[in-house]
């Protein structure tokens, strides 16, 4: 690959406090490539992104994103968190939260200018919802809020892009349209990292996979890590043999 | 009607009031928004209780003009306290409040029981003496009114972005400790400056009130804040005219900041009921 390395994992263990959450995750994002973290549910995959945006600390190895720790790359990562996890009633409207995603760039005391409502009036167009930007938030079907959610990292003009679980519990169109905004932006350069849920989602679309269950499995093109045995080892019980004709991995 | 709104105002004891009452509205409406966005009414009666040892300590070192400092030094010492409490996050913080909160009221109980016009000072400064309010008072209003309009309108894209999605704010690398240490500041503030003219107890009222009842009102952020500040406003206004005609007119004492505070709620449950009815009517 000849493009450059956005994100490094060199041997990065991850814990909270003492409690080691995730161990030895090696490998590399380079810019424009788009790589799944998978793995069933509390393999570390969210541990994995918020140690990536510096919000949980490495333990041992090092993670580097844009050639600095984490920490110090905040202000061009951007992340996209789960919309369910956000309050349907507050009194934000759709611009205004894709706005939010230009306040670092505007800075403090500051108002948005023309130039940031235009970014995020693009960001908004871009995900398919320009015509909802005087809606509230919370009045947009779960699919809907995600795109809004993406519009707004996007709206940050990111060199890296940070997804967490983007497609649960998120319709047909909603999942397209996600899908379309994010192959754009690694089109443009950016990294994407997303976890998910959806094997079949990560081998059609992504150019990396990252298996994990508390350490990683495997790191590479999805032929070489999507396979039977491997995935057999992260899921364990949770994989359901077919006799010979493969394996497939229940959500339990 | 308006002779009722008007008349009453024409005595400079009730101009003052009438000023005070209109100033604290206006303030009380704006951070209520966000003390309702953030749901720290808890936090924001917490505050109050631990204000009152603060303003008795005041009052007895110093008499009327020691209140403001005493409630001030102890609202800022209560607030650090409970934003460091909320930052370790590893104590149960409604707890952790519910303990300091009656605690640091008991120490200001104790401390006035001691005194020879016990009823008579307990009862000012749990409910506040707005009729007898002076210059100065209205002076640390307006100062506190500025401080918060400065505050709200130089950091309002951060508090709505650290009120609506802490973890994104936290992953864009804002500070979240220090901006809720700024918004507990104010409303320490807020409380302070609500002392001597509705009480500890009542201002809670003037905070949440009429933001709930703007919430209800409107989706839309600046319309909840204007409507909240007329609210805030008219409120005051009718609860002082009202308290005025109540007693002078038909010799029905009512206190002032209580009547305040129930037109504000009688405003909250109209506004609560034509949404249910409209409902119905959709229906």
């Amino acid at each position: 690959m000849s493009r450059p390395a956005a994100i490094v994992f060199d041997q990065a263990s991850v814990a909270y406090g003492r409690v080691p959450a995730l161990e030895q995750v090696h490998g590399t994002v380079h810019q424009g490539e788009i790589v799944a973290l998978v793995g069933p549910n509390g393999a570390g995959k969210s541990t994995l992104i918020k140690a990536l945006l510096g919000l949980v600390p490495v333990a041992s190895g090092s993670i580097s994103v844009l050639g600095r720790p984490p920490a110090l790359a905040r202000r061009q990562v951007a992340y996209v968190p789960q919309a369910d996890t956000l309050d349907p009633d507050f009194p934000v409207s759709v611009a205004q939260v894709v706005l939010m995603g230009r306040y670092r760039r505007i800075g403090w005391l500051r108002p948005p200018g023309r130039v940031d409502r235009d970014a995020a009036a693009d960001a908004l167009a871009a995900v398919g919802l320009a015509h909802r930007a005087a809606d509230r938030f919370g009045i947009l079907s779960g699919g809907q809020r995600q795109r809004v959610l993406l519009a707004r990292a996007i709206a940050a003009q990111p060199a890296a892009l940070l997804l967490d679980e983007p497609f649960n519990g998120v319709d047909a169109v909603s999942q397209e349209a996600l899908l379309a905004t994010i192959r754009t932006l690694a089109a443009g350069g950016a990294a994407v990292v997303v976890s998910t849920h959806d094997l079949g989602l990560a081998q059609l679309t992504c150019d990396g996979i990252c298996l994990l269950n508390r350490h990683q499995f495997g790191f590479g093109p999805p032929g070489e890590v999507l396979t039977p045995d491997l995935l057999r080892a992260a899921y364990g019980g949770a994989a359901l043999e077919l006799g010979d004709r493969g394996l497939i991995v229940t959500r339990s | 009607m308006i002779d009722f709104l008007v008349a009453p105002f024409g005595r400079p004891y009730m101009t003052r009031a009438l000023v005070e009452a209109l100033l604290l509205g206006a303030l009380c409406g704006a951070v209520g928004v966000y003390v309702l966005l953030r749901r720290l009414a808890f936090l924001t009666d917490a505050v109050t209780h631990t204000v009152f040892p603060g303003v008795v300590v005041g009052f007895l070192v110093s008499g009327r003009s020691g209140i403001v400092p005493g409630a001030l030094v102890c609202a800022v010492a209560a607030v650090a306290l409970f934003t460091a409490i909320a930052a370790t996050r590893r104590v149960n913080e409604d707890t952790t409040l519910a303990v300091l909160l009656t605690a640091f009221f008991a120490v200001g109980v104790i401390l006035i029981s001691r005194q020879r016009s016990y009823t008579a000072d307990l009862t000012a400064f749990l409910f506040g003496h707005i009729l007898t309010i002076d210059t100065t008072d209205i002076v640390v209003t307006a100062v506190v009114a500025v401080l918060a309009g400065l505050v709200l309108l130089g950091l309002g894209k951060e508090l709505l972005l650290r009120a609506f999605d802490p973890e994104w704010a936290r992953a864009a690398g804002y500070r979240i400790t220090a901006l809720d240490l700024v918004s507990n500041m104010l409303i320490a503030l807020v409380v302070v400056a609500s002392v001597q003219a509705v009480g500890t107890v009542l201002v809670i009222a003037m905070l949440v009130v009429p933001a709930a009842a703007a919430r209800l009102l409107s989706e839309r952020l600046g319309v909840i804040v204007a409507v909240a500040v007329l609210v805030g406003m008219a409120g005051a206004w009718l609860g002082l005219a009202t308290s005025y005609e109540a007693s002078v007119g038909h010799d029905v004492r009512l206190a002032a900041g209580a009547t305040i505070v129930l037109v504000l709620v009688a405003f909250y449950v109209l506004v609560t009921l034509g949404q249910a009815s409209r409902r119905l009517v959709r229906r």
